[in-house]
């Protein structure tokens, strides 16, 4: 049929289906790479990270995207479409200056007020040096207690917001802890020390902006006792009544305590994995 | 430890409820010989040559035959439901979108798969698009259904993407969400392919002017057939979709789709199907009285060979066309879903018996004054060989279902806006 094969002549009715069907395969072949360079060009601009998170939060739970003004109890109802990102949410002025009216109990968890949280269950502590501090806050380490082994970025990584930070396994499960802020490793940790990253932020410390998205004071009581509510339901035994237990302490290692529950998805959520 | 071995949770979308990992391999299993078995026949027709099948010269299309056109006609939900919802903008059928996706790929792989079987001389594949047959439709079919199947593996690659572990890799996400914003474009293809590939299977047998039972006229170059195949192919894929669908929610339990999908499902395809009945009904009629005398042939002969007689025709028209057509556009039959899916099965069942009296019939009537009635029984390798094409689709299924999201809000992909 083709030009170079023995006999071949054209005919109108090889130059009308010959040209419709390269037209079909062009227009399938320029699909294919059209998806190839926009996937490119989201990773050479970055926005590739920002979408992931963006795309892994809008398939979060709903329970799971509370607003932080609901934690605190300033407003009663109120689902986050910023993607925890509160630097850009419009509403967030109009909502901080109401009185918080969450309680503050103890939950047995520490949670130390010179520090600001992350939902992934990770904490962001400002130094004097203008660098900042990012380890696991108590419930994770609960949780997890000693990871089996830790991945962690190398030093002079950059690392950005609700992006993977580090990995941890546990018995088998492989944990992405999120980072609460972004900017540039200066050092490493570990669970020894109690912390695991030192982090040149990539915006000033000293504007509050830098931390806005990152939950505070009333905030974090009303956020880890809903986070506590749902562990409690989660790990309860199997086919049983779901049922609040009043009082009593996280014990450590809650996954070797615990191994018969769903942790898939107790980490899932816990660690915001849609 | 034992039981964190024998699980696969962490490759199941959150939140979805599925099968522990022994029984959902108990379940695939003997599929898994099925298909081991179809792939060892495959083998010998491959390796042997076609003298491991009943057909012969005369008999050139048997089973495999029947089972590409039945399978290409029920797959046609895939296209058919992609055009609904990009191109006509119905986005209350979207959470069946995916799962038409995976069912077109299942039917249009196998298809092709079988084809291969068929034709031989797999490493001559590459013949078909430079030396082909340029007087043939079976030509622009070949070139139909490969690009068509490609447009399905692009199609299908945004929904295996989404897969739980899959989806942690940047780049896989990213190229999905970019592929899945050119879906639409994809879609448009595949109806254009699709629309020509299926008229064509159907015009293939109306041209046939040696087999007057076959042969019809029509429009310009195009015999009646063409039409017909379009419109049966696209009347029956949104039942077997139905039937899919209501099968997998038999064995699971679950309720995976709204009512209301199956209610518009149901009426599209009664719609087509009652459509199709009449211009089938006036295609027999001209040909019973214009086409077949004009060509010397008294039309009831063709039904005076037994099992062929004229209940065939009745049951193609009547049983399997006319009544579901009517039960599908019966707004009470939507409401009730056992008489509902009766009614989808009952179509796909037209459909593929329509296919087989174009196949087999076609072929085994006589048409010169010594021919003589032939009868076709297909041996066991070619029985195998469609078994395992059965078994591939079960298979398929069965991993999709329990690895993708198929169904539901979770599983029409939520996009975020933005680049």
């Amino acid at each position: 049929m083709f030009p170079g094969i023995d006999g071949f002549h054209w005919t109108f009715g090889h130059i009308l289906f010959l040209s419709l069907f390269l037209v079909v395969a062009a227009t399938i072949f320029a699909t294919v790479i059209s998806a190839v360079w926009r996937t490119a060009r989201d990773f050479r601009t970055r926005q590739a990270i920002d979408f992931c998170w963006k795309a892994n939060f809008s398939e979060l739970p709903i329970s799971e995207r509370r607003c932080r003004h609901e934690l605190a109890g300033r407003v009663i109802s109120r689902t986050c479409d910023n993607a925890f990102d509160c630097r850009h949410c419009a509403k967030y002025s109009q909502f901080a200056v109401l009185p918080a009216t969450g309680h503050a109990s103890s939950l047995g968890l520490d949670y130390p007020n010179d520090r600001f949280y992350h939902r992934g269950h990770t904490w962001v502590r400002p130094e004097e040096d203008g660098n900042v501090t990012v380890g696991l806050d108590d419930l994770a380490e609960h949780l997890v207690g000693n990871p089996d082994s830790i991945q962690l970025p190398g030093v002079g990584d950059q690392i950005d917001i609700s992006q993977t930070a580090w990995r941890m396994k546990k018995n088998g499960r492989e944990i992405a802890v999120r980072a609460p802020i972004e900017g540039e490793i200066v050092e490493l940790g570990g669970p020894t020390k109690g912390w695991f990253l030192k982090v040149r932020p990539r915006l000033d410390t000293t504007n509050p902006l830098t931390f806005r998205h990152l939950l505070t004071g009333p905030e974090v009581h009303g956020w880890i006792s809903r986070e506590m509510e749902r562990l409690q339901l989660q790990l309860r035994t199997p086919n049983t009544p779901p049922a609040l237990a009043d009082g009593g302490t996280l014990v450590p290692e809650l996954m070797n305590a615990v191994p018969e529950a769903d942790w898939d998805t107790v980490l899932a959520e816990t660690f915001l994995e849609a | 430890m034992a039981s964190s071995v024998l699980t696969d949770s962490r490759w199941i979308a959150r939140g979805e409820e599925r099968t522990s990992l022994p029984r959902f391999l108990l379940w695939l299993s003997p599929w898994a010989l099925l298909l081991a078995l179809g792939v060892y026949a495959a083998g010998l027709c491959l390796y042997y040559g076609l003298n491991q099948t009943n057909m012969d010269n005369r008999f050139a299309f048997g089973l495999w035959i029947f089972l590409d056109l039945g399978v290409i006609a029920l797959g046609a939900g895939a296209f058919f439901t992609g055009f609904l919802v990009y191109i006509l903008k119905r986005a209350e059928l979207k959470p069946i979108l995916n799962t038409a996706v995976v069912v077109g790929f299942i039917c249009y792989s196998g298809a092709v798969a079988i084809l291969m079987i068929d034709v031989g001389q797999p490493l001559r594949a590459w013949f078909t698009f430079w030396h082909p047959n340029t007087h043939s439709m079976l030509t622009e079919v070949t070139f139909c259904i490969s690009c068509y199947l490609l447009v399905l593996s692009l199609e299908y690659i945004p929904i295996l993407f989404r897969n739980r572990q899959l989806r942690k890799i940047p780049s896989f996400f990213i190229f999905e969400h970019q592929l899945h914003k050119l879906v639409p474009v994809l879609a448009a293809v595949g109806t254009l392919l699709s629309f020509f590939h299926q008229g064509s299977l159907g015009g293939l047998y109306g041209v046939l002017r040696g087999r007057p039972f076959a042969f019809r006229t029509g429009f310009l170059i195009w015999p009646s057939t063409f039409f017909l195949f379009i419109l049966s192919a696209i009347a029956s894929g949104p039942s077997f979709l139905m039937l899919v669908t209501a099968t997998v929610e038999k064995v699971t339990g679950r309720r995976l789709v709204p009512q209301e999908v199956f209610g518009r499902l149901a009426f599209i395809s009664g719609l087509l199907l009652a459509i199709y009945v009449a211009a089938k009904s006036v295609d027999t009629l001209v040909w019973l009285n214009v086409t077949s005398p004009s060509a010397g042939f008294a039309p009831w002969q063709y039904y005076s060979h037994k099992p062929f007689g004229t209940p065939i025709l009745f049951a193609e028209i009547v049983v399997f066309g006319l009544l579901p057509a009517s039960l599908l556009l019966f707004r009470k039959t939507a409401e009730h879903r056992g008489l509902l899916l009766t009614a989808a099965a009952m179509a796909c069942c037209g459909i593929l018996l329509n296919r087989f009296v174009l196949t087999v019939q076609t072929l085994a009537l006589p048409t010169l004054p010594f021919d003589e009635f032939l009868s076709y029984v297909p041996s066991w390798q070619e029985v195998a060989s469609f078994g395992g094409v059965i078994a591939y689709g079960v298979i398929v299924y069965s991993l999709s279902y329990r690895y993708l999201p198929l169904f539901g809000s979770k599983g029409e992909t939520t996009h975020v806006s933005g680049n």
